[in-house]
């Protein structure tokens, strides 16, 4: 019982202390700089200029103190040697270029970058659309939302029990080497199979992040307003039409946002080939490669650095894309 | 009229059709889990779970009694007893792991020495021998046994009761909540700075948390872990609230910024004009209409926080009563996993929250209300 | 209230409730086998109000074994001793080590990761003598010794870590009745052992099941059967200079001693499933096969843990049983035996750290163990009697009989090598590429470490 008040208490404190910052700031702005009296003018436009920076300041603290000075920390580590010791200048960096494991890893991640993000939000988009056409539309949600909701651990053991091998002749475990036998091949040792057992690792991501598209996509589907809808099947738009041609140009900003987080989820996904493979036969990815230099053994930090750094590196055209973007809505 | 009529049902039959063959490819290999997570070890083993529902042949031995257990009579020593457990029935048996099936219920199996084994259909054995028995060991009596289909909730029942499940419970709900509402507090205000507010370095910062988005989670956590020791933070909730307040901030503006950015701009200017600060402005307008986003962000990171070990082994500790339940049921796993059953079952039992937080939050998730308010948006 | 809220939110410890006290397992002073002499001499340490933390690599079952052995520490000296266990250790003890808030005392289930953090300056080192203590009360003490002894930050040499708990591998699993039933006999030597796989082909049978998968560490089951060739080909200095790469991987004699390993496991015949299944079958999983009827193997060679993951009923020393994975007649290299075993260290300058690490210097913090389970000692003090079952015992036989012991080479290599290049090269053999191709592979990984 005690116990229970305790956490009830922290979490109230800790949840009123936020809003405490931010009400508490405000008003004390206000009072500051009051919007009335001899200098209304004045005051208004200079709490124009710090007002945003209330708004954003805390963010812009958390940001800097626990994702830029750690980014800081590991480009610094980068030049370094495996203890952190003394600098070796770009030694990280030729080691890697020169890599097999590292350009394999490049490879995939590449082969990654095209598949997950569009299958994922393609398949999502179709999702939302179509489950809020239906009468058991939220069931159909929930359904294809769990992926999401079970842990990596949980995720891993389910396609376990999907990719499993026996050996010919004794019962398959594995739903796909189940269904492979029923058609009359021999079973496969499916995570081995070079190329291919990418898109079998794939599959896993793909089936976790649809959920996430679906529910960001349906909310944004169902904000186009009624009336550009209702519009185009006056005009005698079919629902083909009205579906490719009206709606999804008008969810075009959200479906960018979509693609942008799950390309970033597959930049550092690394829980799903560790598990299942490890990087082994050929499905090595930069963000596994990366943790596998970090902790395993007698840990490398200025490989495993210089590492996080070309996947950072690799989010660039991402980031440009979405300032040109913002600056189009704003211009 | 009527063509069209018909043209609709059709395509309410392929909508219909099409959201069947998603949400049956969606949750197959979740039914796999479910139903491995009602089934022991071995049979999960033995076969596939979408076997789970038929009555199942297993092969596997029994001992015999030792020498302890035999009689007297009628001049043979006689050693019996029953090779099948409750419900099972006999299909074939031997006495040989090579030939686990050379004899059918009712044979008898001549053994060395002039002893015989014969085993019944219902399970009876009686192994006989002219001479005194005098192994320590039985023998083993291979037996092909069928099995109507048998589900076990002993699984569930060893994660439930796990020791300090329900501390584990209410530490994860101490992590979680906060850790879910700070996050979106303060994205909301940066968000909205970010999509309605005039400043300088404003595009900059915006490509600041794409790009933030990307940094791995691993790199992070020896700064930040020597930082908050060196600021007597040590371990402990806030430090754990604070680290995932700073992970998951960056998708929290990424997202409520595109939403808000979205809104119609006349609500606001007209807002402006009517004189309301901009701190009214977000309280009164913006956050009730960005509801949808707000729900849909606190969904994935109340997952994320929930569904975390690494984070919390590393900014809570792992002592037992700091534990969470990611820790608890990886506990129960043992030093080298391989539980299958049991992960199968905690997977379920730490999926419950979650869905009820996203059913809770799912009639968030609509945003009809604003698309009716505002003529020609 | 105010308070623990406060606490809570700073520390998060205040309201610790402390470790439970645990009843002890073996009532002091009544099994007369126990050496309770060595126990009361710990009563002289008081501790009592002090606290001693430890992170070690054991979770669920193995959790309570040790917490049942720190019971007596706590009973006899008054510390409150907390062990917390973390699946991934590896990554833990680097993040708090490195982070600032280190356990006392960190229990390492390989060499190498402690290596690393004296190096770095993480370890403190242990008191004096504790080396010469190992040497002289260890069986193989030299090389218990030397997997303890790392260099400093500073460049010197000192004894960091204390081991504690061994593991032996060279075993091969089997059904001593599935042996009687076909009428083979347990190999002598490694020529009889080829023998006898031949012959079980022979006789319709597969004679191996051996798997590799391990999730993110596949490979490794491979790694201990090249030790155990390299043991068996070469003299123990072939081995160590292997170890520390003074020995080029792609030395012939390591290309041979892979080979070695490939007669059995790239065979189609030999292995249960055929080669191809051997890296993708869990090595957790493999070994079920020697109990089907009719039996998918005869033969499963895998360290001391293995009957954990045996099917649920079996009995091992009736239904289960092992033998030493005998060396080659024709070689005279001994009996050579490899092994593991985790490390102790002390990570911080608390002063019941050093009475916890006289206390696994007593006989009696081994004797709690061994008379459960899991647990063989090198300890030549104890009282072999008191282990829980028959199997342990001719285990700790092996382990204290061993003319040459040699620990897990993997475990000693760098970890981009014995956890990494190996594996993978282990994988990629077993895959079908040339020994020497993986082996050159391999060094040429190493390579890039110096």
């Amino acid at each position: 019982m005690e116990a229970l008040i305790l956490a009830g208490g922290t979490i109230l404190a800790g949840v009123f202390a936020c809003t405490a910052w931010f009400w508490g700031a405000n008003l004390a702005l206000d009072l500051i700089c009051p919007a009335r009296g001899p200098q209304a003018g004045r005051n208004i436009l200079r709490a124009n200029m710090v007002r945003p920076w209330l708004f954003i300041g805390p963010a812009v603290l958390f940001l800097g103190l626990y994702l830029v000075y750690p980014v800081l920390k590991s480009t610094l580590m980068s030049f370094q040697d495996a203890s952190g010791a003394r600098f070796v200048g770009l030694a990280n960096y030729r080691w890697l270029a020169g890599d097999a494991k590292f350009r394999e890893a490049i490879l995939n991640n590449f082969l990654w970058l095209l598949v997950v993000p569009a299958t994922a939000t393609f398949i999502g988009l179709v999702a939302a659309q179509i489950t809020d056409r239906i009468r058991w539309g939220k069931f159909a949600k929930s359904m294809i939302f769990m992926p999401m909701a079970i842990s990596f651990v949980g995720a891993g053991v389910i396609w376990k029990f999907i990719y499993d091998f026996r050996a010919e002749g004794l019962a398959q475990i594995g739903l796909l080497n189940a269904f492979w036998v029923w058609l009359g091949h021999s079973p496969q040792t499916w995570l081995t199979l070079p190329f291919w057992n990418n898109f079998l690792l794939m599959a896993v991501l793909i089936w976790i992040q649809t959920g996430f598209a679906m529910v960001i996509l349906s909310a944004a589907l169902r904000g186009i307003p009624e009336e550009t809808v209702e519009a185009a099947i006056l005009d005698g738009a079919n629902p083909w039409q009205l579906f490719f041609r009206i709606k999804v140009p008008q969810i075009w900003g959200t479906i960018a946002v979509v693609w942008t987080t799950i390309t970033i989820t597959v930049l550092k996904v690394f829980d799903i080939v560790f598990v299942m493979t490890n990087g082994e036969w050929g499905t090595q990815v930069l963000a596994n490669m990366m943790y596998n230099w970090m902790f395993r053994g007698a840990p490398d930090y200025g490989r495993g650095s210089a590492i996080a750094l070309v996947i950072m590196a690799l989010v660039t055209p991402m980031m440009i894309w979405n300032i040109r973007a913002a600056r189009r809505e704003t211009g | 009229m009527e063509g069209m009529a018909g043209r609709s049902a059709r395509l309410t039959w392929a909508v219909n059709l099409a959201a069947a063959l998603l949400v049956v490819l969606w949750v197959v290999p979740t039914l796999g889990l479910l139903v491995s997570s009602f089934r022991d070890r071995d049979q999960i083993a033995a076969s596939g779970w979408w076997r789970a529902a038929f009555p199942a042949t297993a092969s596997s031995f029994v001992r015999a009694g030792t020498a302890a257990d035999q009689v007297e009579m009628n001049g043979l020593w006689v050693i019996a007893g029953s090779v099948l457990a409750p419900g099972q029935g006999l299909q074939a048996w031997g006495t040989s792991a090579r030939a686990p099936e050379a004899y059918a219920p009712g044979d008898v199996a001549d053994l060395k020495a002039g002893a015989a084994l014969t085993v019944a259909a219902d399970g009876r054995y009686q192994l006989t021998s002219p001479t005194p028995f005098t192994e320590k060991r039985g023998l083993r009596i291979f037996v092909t046994t069928i099995a109507p289909p048998r589900a076990t909730f002993e699984n569930y029942a060893r994660v439930i009761g796990a020791e300090g499940l329900g501390r584990a419970f209410l530490n994860t709900m101490t992590v979680t909540i906060p850790a879910t509402v700070i996050p979106i507090l303060i994205a909301a205000f940066a968000a909205y700075a970010l999509a309605w507010m005039q400043f300088a370095g404003r595009a900059l910062l915006l490509a600041a948390v794409v790009g933030l988005l990307v940094v791995p989670l691993q790199l992070a956590l020896i700064p930040l872990l020597r930082l908050h020791n060196e600021i007597g933070l040590g371990k402990g909730y806030l430090g754990i609230w604070l680290a995932h307040t700073g992970f998951g901030l960056p998708l929290a503006i990424y997202l409520l910024r595109n939403y808000m950015a979205g809104l119609p701009k006349e609500i606001i200017e007209s807002a402006r004009v009517d004189g309301a600060t901009e701190f009214q402005i977000f309280i009164r307008i913006i956050l009730p209409l960005s509801f949808p986003a707000l729900a849909s962000f606190a969904i994935f990171q109340f997952l994320w926080v929930w569904n975390d070990l690494l984070v919390a082994t590393v900014f809570l500790g792992n002592r037992p009563d700091q534990l969470v339940m990611t820790g608890v049921l990886r506990e129960l796993l043992g030093s080298r996993g391989g539980d299958w059953e049991i992960l199968a079952a905690s997977a379920f039992i730490s999926i419950a929250v979650p869905l009820l937080v996203f059913f809770a939050l799912q009639k968030y998730l609509v945003r009809g209300l604003l698309a009716g308010s505002v003529k020609g948006g | 209230m105010k308070n623990n809220i406060l606490c809570a939110l700073m520390g998060g410890i205040c309201a610790a409730s402390g470790a439970l006290a645990q009843d002890l397992k073996f009532p002091p002073g009544v099994d007369d086998r126990f050496d309770w002499a060595s126990y009361d001499a710990l009563k002289q340490i008081d501790l009592r109000g002090q606290r001693l933390t430890l992170l070690g690599p054991w979770l669920g079952p193995d959790k309570a074994l040790v917490e049942s052995v720190l019971a007596y520490f706590e009973a006899a000296t008054g510390a409150e001793v907390v062990y917390s266990g973390s699946d991934s250790f590896e990554q833990q003890i680097v993040i708090d080590a490195e982070g600032g808030s280190p356990p006392d005392i960190a229990i390492f289930p390989q060499p190498g990761l402690a290596a690393d953090l004296a190096k770095k300056g993480r370890l403190v080192p242990l008191p004096e003598g504790t080396r010469d203590w190992i040497k002289a009360h260890y069986a193989a003490g030299e090389s218990w010794a030397a997997y303890g002894n790392y260099e400093g930050p500073e460049g010197a040499r000192h004894q960091y870590a204390f081991p504690f708990k061994a593991d032996v591998k060279s075993l091969v699993w089997y059904v001593p009745e599935n042996f009687e039933d076909a009428g083979y006999d347990v190999p002598q030597t490694m020529e009889e052992l080829k023998a006898l796989t031949e012959q079980i082909v022979a006789d319709g049978g597969t004679p191996w099941c051996i798997g590799l998968g391990s999730g993110g560490a596949t490979g490794w089951p491979a790694t201990d059967w090249v030790e155990d060739f390299m043991l068996r080909l070469n003299p123990p200095g072939d081995y160590d200079a292997w170890v520390a790469n003074r020995l080029r991987f792609d030395d012939p004699k390591v290309i041979a001693a892979i080979e070695d390993f490939g007669w059995f496991a790239r065979d189609d015949a030999f292995v249960a499933g055929g080669a191809g299944a051997v890296a993708t079958t869990d090595f957790r999983d493999s070994p079920k096969g020697l109990f089907s009827a009719p039996p998918q193997c005869y033969l499963h060679r895998q360290a001391s843990f293995i009957p954990s993951f045996f099917p649920e009923g079996v009995v091992v020393g009736q239904d289960a049983d092992f033998f030493y994975f005998p060396a080659y007649a024709d070689k005279d290299l001994g009996q050579p035996v490899l092994g593991a075993g985790t490390m102790f260290a002390k990570l911080t300058r608390n002063p019941a750290a050093d009475a916890f690490l006289k206390f696994l210097e007593s006989p009696i913090a081994h004797e709690v163990w061994m008379a459960q389970t899991g647990f063989v000692t090198p300890f030549k003090s104890v009282n072999t009697d008191l282990y829980g079952d028959e199997t342990l015992h001719k285990m700790g036989d092996i382990l204290l009989n061993a003319t040459t012991f040699r620990f897990d080479g993997s475990d000693l290599m760098p970890g981009a090598i014995g956890a990494g290049a190996f594996w993978t090269g282990m994988v990629d053999y077993v895959g079908g590429k040339p020994a020497e191709a993986v082996a050159h592979q391999i060094q040429t990984t190493w390579d890039t470490l110096k």
